[in-house]
């Protein structure tokens, strides 16, 4: 159980700050959050900083850059609880494609003055620095599950996030299935769920922002799917906002080798 | 009783329509929404997919034009009507609690809305029949589902074209229809051959005053349907089926088949006859109110079979076997009818066209008979009544026995063995063995594995909860009289052997020798030791050991068969029960057997994931028992192989 | 000891009831009754070991130490099983601590002479080491499924 008005922090690593959003998105949610949750540090809608400790502390954002890496080893030290927030927390984001490239030629590439940029090699997830209590996937968080967690850590109990596929999400909406009636290469079997099957529910295939379930069964649909499309097709689904997820790596990292050969960057002197 | 058929004009079908929307009857049929086709309100005749056709494959569906211009010449829709009589999310009750801590419970009371069903495939009317067996023909019902299936009008269409996924033939339950109908038709060029199958369908035959059916049109339908049929052929042999299945748990095609399985679910969700659920819980901030719902889950998600300490189906090959078993075995166990009707969805819809026919092809003969058991209690999944706590008395640092004064005194009636549902607003409920039943109240012996459980014990004396029950069937303690009587407990497995304990001696003299053998894991981690020493007076050898302990620890270390190795009862007829975590249990019942207890007199309490406590979620299922409502108690005889097997 | 004391004694243990007239008798030839209080340190760890026994009445706790632990009972051994088989298994040194709980009584055979015996009487070996291991993989299987903890707290690592 936590204190009756828990000590609640949000930071940001490297991110967009969507997953913070869904916090203000939370809207009829809001008010009574703030009357119940002490909001002692969230840059996005208070100027209030604080040095902890928190009862809970929200991170979202992959760790990049030595700074952040040491930071949070901090933040941990004053967090009771730490629960990652979105792709980039728990799985390392889009920016972890990069974990494939050459770090400090992809960094010249992009920068005028590469010498000013500080970064690491690779863009990761908080679990792969500090031990993280709790994780919300998806690229941005649900409210829904934001919602759950913070009424899960008011009343005590765990919260509810269910271990399933999209899928079942998807029937349970009512849902024609997009890759089996249309053709759509959807990631939905082996994502797991939260987003409520957004993307199927519109016609379009899931692309994994929530990252892999349990017992993904990646090689499996990768090999249907290859079935009528070229493999590096294929493999290009999973180079996206979890790609550096442990499930997906193998296919994702064919695809960025295959980006790298196809798309030469600007100063490579073999272009 | 079944009237005389009529030919229903293919013109006058809007007549059909509008006699079934009478009365504000709503009509559901099958119709085209953004090129997809779903099960949805019907106007007219003009909403019906006429002049469509499918081309469904494994893995592969497309909606294809057809020049025959029919009006139901489409197989079943991507999702069945399941969707009506069983939504995929239902309200079940709201739990409340006052600032004071007084709780409630409000079941929700079924709204059912008024349906007729028209253009159901016969695979489709079996499914209804096989979930109203499920759902509504046992010793406990879905009350929702009971509501809407009485209020609803089933209108069903004879097959004259098989898909490629099609086997209604081969289980028995297409393409006529037999069963379950209110009307049923079968589609000619022209119109309908329509004849009623219930006293609301022979009403409605008899206002629309249908011409006699000729016979050459009863000719050509009869025809056209045996065409259906020959195209099918027999694909699944359903003779012996379940026993040449059940006797191939360890075949390695689980393993093959694991490879390929995605554990998705989408085959149990497009299932017409799948019913597994779980509870969802919609708090408010506070957990003052909570809202508690049905949803459709699925034998294959990762929480299905989960319970603290371990997951008891964790690989894709467990899941595809318990699914596979459960529709063309178990399921025959626990209804008297396969799970399957034929409609091929599974197939279809898995998006890896992995195809049950292959399947039950490849995994196939011989095998042994498994008994089935009784179920005895009462109960429905929202009938929570509300209990004061009268005391709480800790028994280690982790586990507190609470003494409740349920509201209801049915639950005073629990049975040593039994078990309730505790649910505590905003919680998931629990399921508990009763420890004992004593001065008005009930004896909960509760250890802290989780918020749930920590969230119980740390309850004060006044406070309320909600509890259900008695769930389960319990001890066959008559089974004991007159013979030995041994016990043998691990860890909290003391707690549901203790009303075995003062049933007997209760009634001392009607029993010989009896025997608590007692593992713990430290000393400090034994239940009920005050009241040790009083079994021990009263006629019983208490032994007890322990894991491990201290130089202060006069007593026994090693494992609890250890304090069975000098018994031994071949010429000494005994009965005995046995508490504690599987493995425990396992080498117990080893011991046990070789020192010549039968395993007929081998009783055993199992632990599995339990929600609904009376064999209507699905979580608990063990080969063809709910753990919850066929158990918790078994004699080790009845499990057959399934005792100890891992995955299942 | 008198011989037909001593091979009606062995007979009633559960260790003893295995082994065959012949060697009952021959062991007689290196084996004394002793009777020792409550607390009596009979073996220690990574000592020589003073005797093989067999407990006939009483009961024995195996120890092992463990720093700021201090002493944990891995087992008790009740009458009829043996105490110090590593007297005959190199490098003859025990491998836990044994301590009477209670007064108990032991068969003890003297080491070095019952392993000549046990040398040049192959009948007698034939018969004994059997029975030695059943009781040893007694003790290796108590100890895995002990290891394996089956009583802990199972809750999952959520702090919530």
């Amino acid at each position: 159980m936590i204190s009756d008005r828990p000590r609640v922090g949000v930071v940001k690593l490297a991110s967009c700050d969507g997953c913070q959003l869904t916090l203000l998105d939370l809207e009829d949610e809001l008010l009574p959050i703030v009357g119940r949750f002490d909001l002692i540090e969230f840059p996005e809608a208070t100027s209030l900083r604080s040095a902890g400790p928190y009862d809970v502390l929200l991170v979202e954002g992959a760790v990049s850059t030595p700074e952040q890496a040491e930071e949070i080893v901090h933040l941990r030290a004053r967090s009771r609880l730490l629960v990652s927030i979105g792709a980039c927390a728990t799985a390392g984001g889009i920016q972890a494609l990069r974990n494939w490239t050459d770090e400090p030629d992809w960094r010249a590439s992009v920068y005028p003055e590469a010498g000013w940029i500080e970064s690491l090699a690779t863009a990761t997830p908080v679990s792969e620095y500090v031990p993280v209590d709790a994780e919300l996937r998806g690229c941005p968080i649900a409210p829904g599950q934001l919602l759950e967690l913070l009424t899960a850590l008011r009343i005590g109990r765990r919260p509810q996030l269910p271990a399933e596929s999209v899928c079942l999400a998807c029937k349970r909406r009512g849902n024609e299935c997009v890759l089996v009636a249309r053709g759509i290469p959807c990631l939905g079997p082996v994502t797991v769920a939260g987003c409520g099957a957004l993307c199927p529910t519109f016609g379009r295939g899931c692309y994994a922002c929530f990252g892999p379930r349990e017992e993904a069964n990646v090689a499996s649909l990768h090999g249907w799917l290859a079935a009528d499309r070229s493999t590096q097709e294929v493999d290009r689904l999973f180079a996206g906002f979890t790609a550096w997820s442990p499930p997906f790596r193998e296919p994702a990292a064919r695809a960025v080798a295959v980006a790298e050969t196809h798309h030469p960057r600007k100063d490579d002197p073999d272009a | 009783m079944v009237t005389d058929a009529g030919f229903l004009p293919r013109a006058d079908l809007d007549r059909l329509i509008g006699l079934l929307r009478e009365g504000g009857r709503t009509v559901i049929g099958p119709t085209l929404d953004d090129g997809a086709l779903v099960y949805a309100e019907i106007g007219s005749a003009d909403d019906l997919p006429t002049g469509w056709t499918d081309d469904a494959a494994p893995g592969r569906y497309r909606l294809v034009r057809d020049e025959g211009q029919r009006t139901f010449g489409l197989g079943p829709p991507p999702q069945g009507l399941k969707r009506f009589t069983f939504p995929s999310r239902a309200p079940l009750a709201v739990a409340e609690r006052t600032a004071e801590g007084a709780v409630t419970f409000t079941a929700a009371v079924p709204d059912p809305p008024r349906l007729a069903f028209l253009g159901v495939r016969p695979c489709e009317v079996a499914a209804l029949l096989v979930q109203d067996r499920v759902l509504a023909g046992g010793p406990f019902v879905d009350e929702d589902y009971r509501a809407r299936r009485q209020a609803s009008l089933v209108v069903a269409v004879a097959c004259t074209r098989s898909g490629s996924t099609c086997f209604c033939a081969s289980m028995g339950t297409g393409p006529e229809v037999t069963a379950g109908h209110d009307l049923a038709m079968t589609e000619l060029d022209d119109g309908f051959v329509v004849s009623a199958g219930s006293r609301a369908g022979e009403q409605l035959l008899a206002r629309l005053a249908l011409p006699a059916v000729t016979p050459d049109q009863h000719a050509t339908a009869t025809a056209a349907v045996a065409g259906a049929r020959a195209a099918q052929g027999r694909q699944v042999v359903t003779t012996g089926l379940r026993d040449r299945l059940m006797d191939q748990l360890d075949h390695p095609r689980w393993a093959e088949v694991a490879e390929r399985c995605l554990a998705c679910a989408n085959c149990t969700m497009v299932c017409p006859t799948c019913f597994c659920t779980s509870t969802a819980l919609d708090s408010d901030l506070d957990g003052a109110a909570t809202r508690m719902e049905r949803r459709w889950d699925s034998c294959f998600t990762g929480d299905f079979a989960r319970v603290a300490g371990g997951n008891f189906r964790p690989r894709r090959q467990d899941r595809y076997r318990q699914w596979l078993t459960h529709k063309f075995a178990t399921w025959v166990d626990q209804f008297d009818t396969f799970g399957c009707v034929g409609c091929g969805r599974c197939i279809t819809w898995c998006p890896v066209g992995i195809d049950v026919r292959e399947e039950l092809a490849a995994i196939a003969p011989p095998y042994e008979e498994l008994p089935t058991a009784t179920p005895v209690v009462a109960g429905s999944t929202s009938a929570y009544s509300t209990a004061v706590v009268r005391s709480v008395t800790p028994e280690t640092a982790d586990t507190s026995t609470l003494a409740l004064v349920p509201g209801d005194d049915a639950l005073l009636a629990a049975r040593p063995g039994q078990f309730v549902m505790v649910e505590q607003p905003g919680f998931p409920p629990l399921p508990i063995s009763v420890s004992r039943v004593a001065d008005g109240a009930l004896w909960l012996t509760i250890r802290a594995a989780g918020p749930a459980t920590t969230a119980t014990i740390a309850l004060r004396p006044g406070a309320q909860l909600g509890l259900r029950g008695p769930l389960g069937r319990g001890w066959d303690i008559q089974r004991a009289v007159g013979r030995d009587v041994v016990i043998v407990a691990g860890g909290i497995g003391l707690a549901p052997v203790r009303p075995i304990i003062d049933t007997v001696l209760r009634d001392r003299e009607k029993f010989r020798h009896v025997i608590l053998a007692y593992g713990a894991r430290t000393p400090a981690d034994r239940l009920y030791v005050d009241e040790m020493a009083d079994w021990a007076d009263r006629g019983m050898v208490v032994t007890e050991i322990v894991d491990r302990a201290g130089p202060e620890w006069l007593g026994r270390v090693g494992i609890v068969t250890h304090l069975l190795d000098q018994r031994d009862f071949h010429d000494r007829p005994a009965t005995a029960f046995v508490v504690g975590p599987e493995r425990m249990m396992e080498a117990t019942v080893a011991t046990l057997a070789e020192r010549g207890v039968p395993r007929e007199r081998i009783f055993v309490s199992l632990e599995r994931h339990m929600q609904c406590g009376i064999g209507l979620c699905g979580h608990c299922q063990m080969g063809p028992f709910f753990i919850c409502r066929d158990g918790p108690c078994f004699a080790v005889s009845e499990l057959g192989d399934l005792f100890g097997r891992e995955g299942i | 000891m008198n011989e037909h004391d001593f091979v009606a004694e062995l007979g009633a243990t559960w260790f003893g009831a295995g082994l065959s007239l012949h060697a009952r008798a021959r062991l007689g030839e290196c084996a004394r009754l002793l009777t020792h209080p409550a607390n009596d340190v009979l073996l220690r760890e990574g000592d020589d070991t003073p005797f093989f026994g067999i407990l006939t009445r009483g009961r024995v706790g195996l120890r092992m130490r463990v720093p700021e632990r201090g002493p944990v009972t891995i087992l008790t051994v009740e009458p009829g099983d043996v105490v110090g088989w590593s007297a005959l298994v190199p490098p003859h040194r025990a491998t836990s601590t044994a301590v009477t709980i209670e007064p108990s009584t032991l068969i003890e055979f003297e080491p070095r002479r019952l392993r000549e015996l046990l040398e040049h009487d192959l009948a007698l070996s034939a018969t004994l080491y059997p029975r030695l291991l059943e009781a040893i993989g007694r003790r290796l299987s108590a100890t895995r499924q002990q290891l394996l903890d089956l009583y802990a707290q199972q809750a999952e690592p959520v702090p919530w």
